[in-house]
């Protein structure tokens, strides 16, 4: 229980997040139409939760295989060679979150201004941009989930794309029977 | 130094994508190669990744995605192509132009092209099929319409070229030589989207019937029945409100396009949940879901081209580009064609989005110099890239249309073809033309 | 070398104009030279602080009020109505006090303030009738940047005010979505504001101060002679932008006249304005600034009656 739910901690993160600034937004739209009343702090505070809910999506985006990548050239390979091929690719992936990761954590805890705040909620600016090196950690650690899945137990991954597709054919058997 | 840094940063950018790296990150360390090769501090990476996604505007994306994926779940999409289809008269291919006209309606709530193609192919393709159409045409005239979700606004691709276009002024020289340019603003273009994407729908109207009639697709039997119509208009009313809520909210400058998906996203609980009673807590969690990665994988890739962008800028490497394009030729026309055939050319290979967010701080600086304005630039550009929905290797709409009539993509690309050579041509006329994008922006005041 | 400049609004403003006068100072008396990247194309105001903090970038242009946030007593020039005339904002930034400014700047942030560029007051412009009194302002949708200083002191006077992204303003102005909005009157003409609105009313709640900073870790790097350079360049330029803003500000006032905006002053003297906006906002940044003696100090030293 507790593992699936920390398997699953992005997509329960994101969800919390998208529905709140949505919600919040809706607010904002509600009372300034209706009352002429703004509230000067949703602006910003809606604006740092979809930032938030962005780099946690990326590493659920991770977790489900599902970031683009041009594969045209693959077109005649076999599956097995594409895997190994990208997994080789996703190394640069690790390097490059690896060095995001430092930069992030050094600029957040050493090099950003101690004063720095949010203009209407008065929150340290560390605080907000500690996403950062958390959503990039989170993301290297599903990438070498993905591969370990892909590779050592063998899972076929499923682009994210593709489901899509299989439900449409359903959807559609089921329309014509 | 400048050639030697575009050398790095595009040449290890294309081996990196070469060898099947997701495109974020062959921009990302492409990006990352270059600052240590010229002695620069990547730290600026950390501000980039958080000022780049940060921003109001940009909200508008994971709202209209979640805006389609609701509506889907509540039914509005279906019954706003039964209505399409109530529609398909006795004239010749009287149904696949019901499919042109369901991709229309449809688009007008959908941001995305494969979302289009998928609303209206799962019940248009069976039923054209059930009236003889061959399979591979069906499944082609669909995913060749298809893109047109793209063009009528909302457009999510629209969103993101204002995004990308939003920070770049048009240079100084330009200015002088050109005059002001108007400015960018997501309403803007959503608005100048209008008349482009009718122009390409009767386009592949055209087409479309002068392949019925060689094919000898026959309109259906009973002809047009008024009571038909009126049935299932009474039955869409709510669907049929959700593209004025989106579009009038917009165009009336009631709200801004984030605002408007907002908007559009309670106006469909409300249908779905209570008027409809089609929406489930299952269905919800799933667009919510869907929400999240496509959003999370789009912005992952907005934060690296931001920086790749940064990189150009910095080492004025788009102002290189214009001058070298100029000195090749400064007729316009010249210039339109090679811009068209080049994004038609990138357009096969890539996600749409992502090419949006690379091409932009390159293209838009070399179109400014020549005097285009912004906005037209940024329509030929979402309709270009609109036709590689339908084209191989990569055609999102190909799949779709694919896995609903289960007819290879190889046989469906050759079938649209003839719908991307009329696509085209009415691209060049949007091109040549610009007062068919800029007119009804104007009419509205912008 | 070739330094890059950060700024952050377009070509035609005051910040152009600060940085142009900058360069060629600089050029006359060092081998160095520097470009502008107008417009944000280095990033936000208040990321080119943390850049210049860290030394990756060397200049920037800039609101004060993005400044602020990095250094708090700077606020001290934001204050509403601290600023009452062109004259004072120069005795401010170039007396003892601009001077302490500088060095807690330095001190907090790792940037060295080296020249100032003045863009005049924040007037108000809308598109329903003109205002004279506070009163006036009860029925208008106002625009501000999301600052807590702006915010509070358009409560201050009964009103809240419409946070909304510069990027939106024009358009939301034209559509009728925000009825007004306050800027100095350059970027209003410059922003073709007369289009949207009709009327403007001289308030003076807040001058417009747009500093010039360089990386201090650019600077230390700097020999001994270039730095003295880089300083009296800035000094030039500082002096070039208020004439500069002297120049501009009539001539605009007039075109915009000229195209039919209606120019009013607030009643009084603006009077109630003040008061209300000073006892409400000022109480609550004392802390912030340092202390309600660094505003008596600033008051002293422009010749206006300490407040309690
Ligand atoms: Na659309
Ligand atoms: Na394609």
């Amino acid at each position: 229980m507790f593992w699936k739910f920390l398997d699953n901690i992005e997509s329960v993160i994101c969800r919390v997040l998208l529905s709140g600034f949505v919600i919040l937004l809706f607010v904002q739209i509600v009372s300034r139409e209706a009352f002429g009343y703004s509230f000067s702090w949703i602006e910003e505070l809606s604006v740092y939760m979809f930032v938030w809910f962005v780099y946690f999506g990326a590493s659920y985006a991770a977790k489900m295989s599902a970031h683009n990548r041009v594969t045209f050239q693959f077109k005649f390979l076999p599956d097995h060679y594409i895997k190994y091929i990208e997994a080789f690719a996703d190394l640069f992936w690790i390097f490059f979150n690896v060095c995001f990761l430092y930069l992030s954590y050094d600029f957040v805890f050493n090099k950003m201004n101690k004063f720095w705040k949010s203009q209407t909620l008065g929150i340290e600016m560390k605080y907000i941009y500690m996403v950062l090196p958390i959503a990039f950690a989170l993301m290297t650690i599903r990438i070498l989930q993905v591969n370990y899945r892909k590779l050592i137990k063998g899972e076929n991954i499923a682009d994210p794309d593709q489901i899509d597709l299989d439900e449409i054919k359903a959807a559609t058997d089921a329309a014509k029977s | 130094m400048e050639t030697e840094i575009v050398s790095i940063l595009f040449g290890s950018f294309l081996i990196l994508l070469l060898i099947g790296a997701p495109i974020t990150v062959a921009l990302g360390v492409s990006s990352l190669i270059s600052f240590l090769y010229l002695g620069d501090n990547p730290i600026k990476f950390v501000q980039i990744a958080f000022t780049s996604v940060g921003s109001f505007p940009l909200m508008a994306l994971p709202a209209f995605i979640l805006a389609g994926a609701l509506m889907e779940a509540a039914g509005i999409s279906k019954r706003l192509i039964n209505v399409a289809e109530s529609l398909a008269g006795p004239f010749t291919g009287g149904i696949s132009a019901a499919t042109v006209m369901a991709c229309l309606f449809f688009g007008a709530i959908s941001g995305s092209g494969p979302a289009t193609t998928a609303a209206v192919g799962m019940l248009m393709i069976p039923a054209m099929i059930d009236r003889g159409y061959e399979r591979g045409y069906a499944s082609a005239i669909t995913a060749s319409s298809g893109g047109l979700g793209i063009i009528i606004p909302p457009s999510i691709p629209m969103v993101i070229f204002g995004i990308a276009a939003l920070g770049m002024a048009p240079p100084p020289e330009a200015v002088e030589k050109f005059g002001t340019f108007s400015s960018v603003s997501i309403s803007k273009l959503f608005i100048a989207g209008f008349v482009p994407a009718f122009l390409i729908a009767t386009s592949l109207l055209i087409m479309n019937y002068l392949l019925s009639k060689k094919r000898g697709y026959k309109g259906v039997a009973e002809g047009w029945s008024a009571k038909n119509i009126g049935c299932e208009m009474y039955r869409g009313f709510w669907s049929l409100m959700a593209p004025l809520v989106i579009l009038g909210g917009i165009y009336s400058g009631f709200f801004t396009p984030t605002e408007a998906a907002i908007v559009a996203i309670f106006y469909t609980l409300v249908v779905g949940a209570f008027i409809y009673r089609e929406l489930t807590w299952a269905s919800l969690f799933q667009s919510l879901e869907a929400t999240t990665w496509l959003t999370g994988r789009v912005l992952l890739i907005l934060f690296t081209a931001t920086v790749f962008g940064r990189l150009l800028v910095e080492n004025q490497i788009p102002a290189i580009i214009a001058e070298s394009m100029l000195s090749f030729t400064e007729n316009l026309y010249v210039i339109w064609a090679l811009i068209i055939f080049f994004l038609l050319f990138v357009g096969m290979f890539m996600e749409t989005l992502a090419t949006i967010l690379i091409l932009v701080p390159v293209m838009l600086p070399v179109a400014y110099s020549v005097g285009i304005d912004p906005i037209h630039f940024g329509v030929v550009m979402v309709c270009t890239l609109g036709i590689g929905f339908q084209t191989p290797p990569l055609g999102e709409n190909l799949f779709i249309a694919s896995g609903i009539s289960n007819i290879s993509i190889e046989q469906i690309s050759i079938r649209a073809l003839p719908f991307a050579a009329v696509n085209t041509i009415a691209i060049f006329v949007i091109a040549f033309f610009p007062e068919l994008s800029l007119w009804l922006p104007r009419v509205f005041g912008y | 070398k070739n330094f890059k400049i950060a700024v952050g609004d377009g070509a035609g403003g005051t910040q152009e104009a600060l940085g142009k006068a900058f360069i060629a100072e600089l050029e006359k008396n060092t081998d160095h030279t520097a470009s502008l990247f107008l417009n944000g194309q280095l990033g936000s105001e208040q990321d080119t602080v943390n850049e210049a903090a860290i030394g990756t970038l060397d200049f920037s242009i800039l609101a004060i009020n993005n400044v602020t946030p990095f250094s708090p007593t700077v606020g001290t020039l934001t204050l509403p109505y601290m600023i009452l005339s062109l004259e004072d904002a120069e005795t401010l930034t170039q007396g003892p006090i601009g001077q302490e400014l500088v060095e807690n700047t330095l001190r907090d942030s790792g940037v060295r303030i080296i020249g100032w560029a003045y863009s005049g007051f924040r007037v108000l412009t809308n598109s329903k009738h003109p205002v004279k009194s506070v009163a006036d302002l009860s029925d208008l949708v106002i625009r501000t940047p999301k600052n807590a200083i702006m915010i509070a002191t358009y409560q201050s006077w009964g009103v809240n005010p419409t946070p909304m992204a510069w990027s939106e303003t024009f358009a939301g102005l034209q559509t009728k979505v925000v009825d007004a909005q306050d800027n100095p009157y350059i970027t209003n003409y410059a922003m073709k504001f007369d289009e949207v609105q009709s009327y403007i009313t001289n308030l003076r709640y807040l001058f417009s101060i747009e500093p010039l900073i360089v990386s201090e870790a650019v600077f230390s790097g700097m020999s001994a002679d270039d730095q003295a350079a880089v300083l009296a360049a800035g000094q030039a330029a500082t002096t070039f932008s208020a004439q500069y803003l002297r120049d501009q500000e009539s001539t605009i006032k007039a075109t915009l006249q000229e195209r039919g905006m209606e120019i009013v002053d607030p009643e009084n003297n603006e009077e109630e304005f003040i008061s209300l906006a000073t006892e409400a906002v000022w109480p609550q940044f004392y802390e912030s600034v340092g202390g309600i003696e660094k505003v008596n100090a600033a008051l002293a030293a422009i010749g206006r009656d300490p407040v309690k």
